[in-house]
């Protein structure tokens, strides 16, 4: 009687002891070779954003537009990791402080410029200032608003452009810093009495911060612009004055495809299923020739979008239906943010 | 389980009449939104002990519903955002009325009747400004909308009635979204959570905030006593690292308590309440946390002590005869006493987020 029941024990533990040993594998793999190299890559691109805006704060300057894109780029690379160090100090509110319903960033930025605040020349008080007017879309506007660009005192915009591209390079540093050190070392040794508790709760973290960036997409880079067929709000699109609305979606969709494999490490039918599946919606953006959402309101482009928007809620639905229970960690019913 | 055939075929040897009471569906204590094994959802009504008492047929995923002060009548609000409310006929199963939201307004998913049941307050969004707003229905007119006014904050959520009958208490939850972007949050940097209190018509007699660090702390749901202690709960926006407090207690005219557990047991929380209430005579507090699949039951008056209860996905919680009643999305039910779960009960359903109280009604 004993012995039976502690072989039914033993075979009901070893699962559990297998499970263990796949999330800390998984869990170190997605962050050596995924989120690191994507924040040190966000960081080099911000370095030669900053080192750009300095050799020429013109916004006409090549450079400094090809290097605008390059940093929002890596920016959106990683926007999908939104826990941990991004979160601390708001630093990814203010490297992207978007959607902006109310309008605060232009609103801040022509405060700062018309009274030529000596704010604004400082990186160090920058950091004070609303988060509205700081990063890649307070950048944006700066490179690419005509209100803004007509408000004059060029000196001071020059000067403007190039603190802010020397904060958004100061925040970069400073959530890498974090992930290459104690934050990382945390997710790696999840215990008891840690924020991460186990290694399925760091597993959890990585996938939900999956399928929350591919919701952002859905509902906010693609959802917002899309407003309702009869009044569709095209000028709500992100980065639309820089035309980077559909690159936007395209790069998230790449670095959480990235995610979504490395998470799918250890079943290899899975990882290439959810690869195709990526694949497949990547295809639908390339169809879209309209870098802006600017056709929402002409039938025919609106379709697309509207089809690669429901190709991206396809593929939540596909990773909380397979990723999901492979790694173990599918939600509750009742844990959803807000309810 | 009744089946709701069997169920009203018992009534019809009770006979149905215009003065039908709740005590006439078998007197729910409870009701709750859950979701069945073939993906269908009801409206349940639930006794002291956990019985189904009724079940009704809804058409999507519920959320919290309202009961109404007199007459066995429930309106069953859909998930946040819905465009739609249901005026459930506890005794015949059947839809009597349907609240559409008005152009560019939606229901936040909660709701609450005025003491003679005659009008019903509701949580809503107007999307374009971005304000939360009560819509104000009579339940006498068939559910007609007949006003609104401003609920004092953003993204408000759980909504009461004050022990007075002449104050509406409100979680202004602070988190601005719009239904062309679904549940997306659109302004965490900037949001401002309340509870305000208002008067029946709207105008507003106290704001309570946090302290400004707290201000990504999202003022969701509610509890009352008789007395007008209101017991607030609250999800965390904010950095996981910074844990902060996700109870509160709050009495008007004075300052807000704010109370939580030892690191280790608060951290079990995860950021995020998702169901609170007070104990009959409000000497306990109880929250619960579907992600950390865990009841904290907090002694009001000397809150470090307190008792922890897991119970995996658990959201729903209600004060009962015998202590805190809990329901799970895995289907559990369970009654919480003196730091322990009884009449452990397993359902072929999935709860939903909240146990709604039918408490006033007479024993």
């Amino acid at each position: 009687m004993m012995i039976r029941s502690l072989t039914a024990l033993a075979f009901t533990l070893l699962p559990l002891a297998v499970a263990a040993q796949d999330h800390q594998a998984t869990n170190h793999a997605v962050i050596d070779e995924h989120i690191l190299p994507a924040f040190e890559t966000f960081a080099n691109a911000t370095e030669a954003l900053k080192t750009a805006a300095q050799a020429d704060c013109s916004a006409r300057s090549p450079e400094l537009l090809q290097a605008y894109h390059t940093g929002f780029d890596a920016w959106i690379a990683v926007s999908h990791l939104r826990f941990g160090p991004t979160e601390v100090e708001d630093r990814a509110f203010a490297l992207a402080f978007w959607p902006d319903k109310k309008g605060f960033t232009p609103k801040s930025l022509t405060g700062l410029i018309k009274v030529q605040n000596p704010d604004g020349l400082d990186p160090q008080a920058f950091k004070h200032v609303s988060i509205a007017a700081r990063g890649f879309f307070a950048l944006e506007f700066m490179l690419y608003d005509e209100a803004i660009a007509a408000l004059g005192a060029e000196a001071y915009q020059c000067a403007l452009i190039q603190t802010i591209a020397a904060d958004i390079d100061a925040n970069s540093d400073a959530i890498l810093a974090e992930w290459a050190g104690p934050f990382s070392q945390l997710m790696k040794t999840p215990s008891e009495d840690a924020i991460y508790r186990s290694e399925s709760e760091v597993t959890q973290e990585l996938f939900k911060s999956l399928v929350t960036g591919l919701q952002f997409s859905a509902e906010a880079r693609l959802g917002r612009p899309l407003g309702t067929f009869e009044r569709p709000r095209p000028r709500r699109a992100e980065a639309r004055r820089s035309e980077r609305s559909l690159r936007n979606v395209v790069v998230s969709l790449k670095a959480t495809r990235d995610l979504a494999i490395t998470l799918a490490r250890e079943d290899e039918a899975l990882a290439v299923t959810l690869g195709a599946a990526f694949g497949d919606s990547l295809a639908l953006a390339e169809r879209i020739k309209d870098p802006a959402f600017a056709d929402l309101n002409d039938p025919q482009g609106r379709l697309k979008v509207e089809i690669l928007q429901q190709s991206v809620n396809l593929l939540r639905e596909q990773l909380n239906q397979t990723l999901g229970p492979h790694l173990g960690v599918g939600e509750g019913f009742n844990a959803l943010d807000g309810d | 389980m009744t089946t709701r055939r069997s169920f009203l075929a018992g009534l019809g040897a009770v006979g149905v009449s215009a003065q039908v009471t709740w005590a006439d569906v078998g007197a729910p204590s409870f009701l709750s939104a859950a979701r069945t094994p073939d993906e269908g959802y009801v409206l349940a009504g639930l006794s002291q002990a956990g019985a189904i008492v009724f079940h009704i047929p809804l058409p999507t995923r519920g959320h919290a519903a309202a009961v109404h002060p007199i007459r066995p009548e429930a309106v069953a609000f859909a998930r946040r955002p819905g465009v739609y409310a249901l005026v459930l006929d506890c005794v015949t199963g059947k839809v009597t009325a349907q609240l559409d939201s008005p152009e560019n307004r939606h229901f936040y998913g909660h709701g609450t009747f005025s003491a003679d049941g005659a009008l019903l307050y509701t949580t809503e969004n107007d999307p374009e400004s971005g304000n939360g707003v009560i819509g104000v229905w009579d339940a006498t007119l068939g559910y007609k909308r007949v006003g609104e006014f401003l609920s004092g904050g953003v993204g408000p959520h759980d909504i009461k009635l004050m022990p007075d009958g002449e104050t509406l208490v409100v979680a202004n939850g602070g988190i601005e979204t719009h239904p062309d972007s679904g549940r997306t949050r659109l302004n965490i940097p900037t949001m401002q959570p309340r509870l305000s209190y208002l008067s029946l018509s709207g105008d507003l007699s106290e704001q309570v905030e946090l302290r400004p660090s707290l201000h990504k702390n999202s003022i969701r749901h509610l509890s009352v006593s008789d007395d007008g202690l209101v017991a607030f709960a609250m999800q965390w926006q904010g950095s996981k690292v910074l844990e902060p407090p996700l109870v509160g207690l709050h009495r008007r005219g004075a300052a807000v308590k704010l109370i939580q557990a030892r690191p280790r047991d608060h951290r079990a929380l995860r950021g995020y309440v998702g169901s609170i209430a007070l104990s009959a005579d409000a000497r306990e507090v109880a929250v619960t946390s579907p992600k950390g699949g865990v009841v904290q039951v907090f002694q009001v008056r000397s809150p470090s002590q307190y008792s922890v209860v897991p119970l995996q996905d658990v959201c729903g919680i209600s004060a009962g005869w015998a202590g805190f009643n809990v329901t799970s999305g895995a289907g559990s039910w369970g009654t919480i006493s003196n730091g322990q779960i009884s009449n452990r009960q397993n359902k072929m359903l999935n709860w939903d987020n909240h146990l709604i109280s039918a408490s006033h009604l007479p024993d």
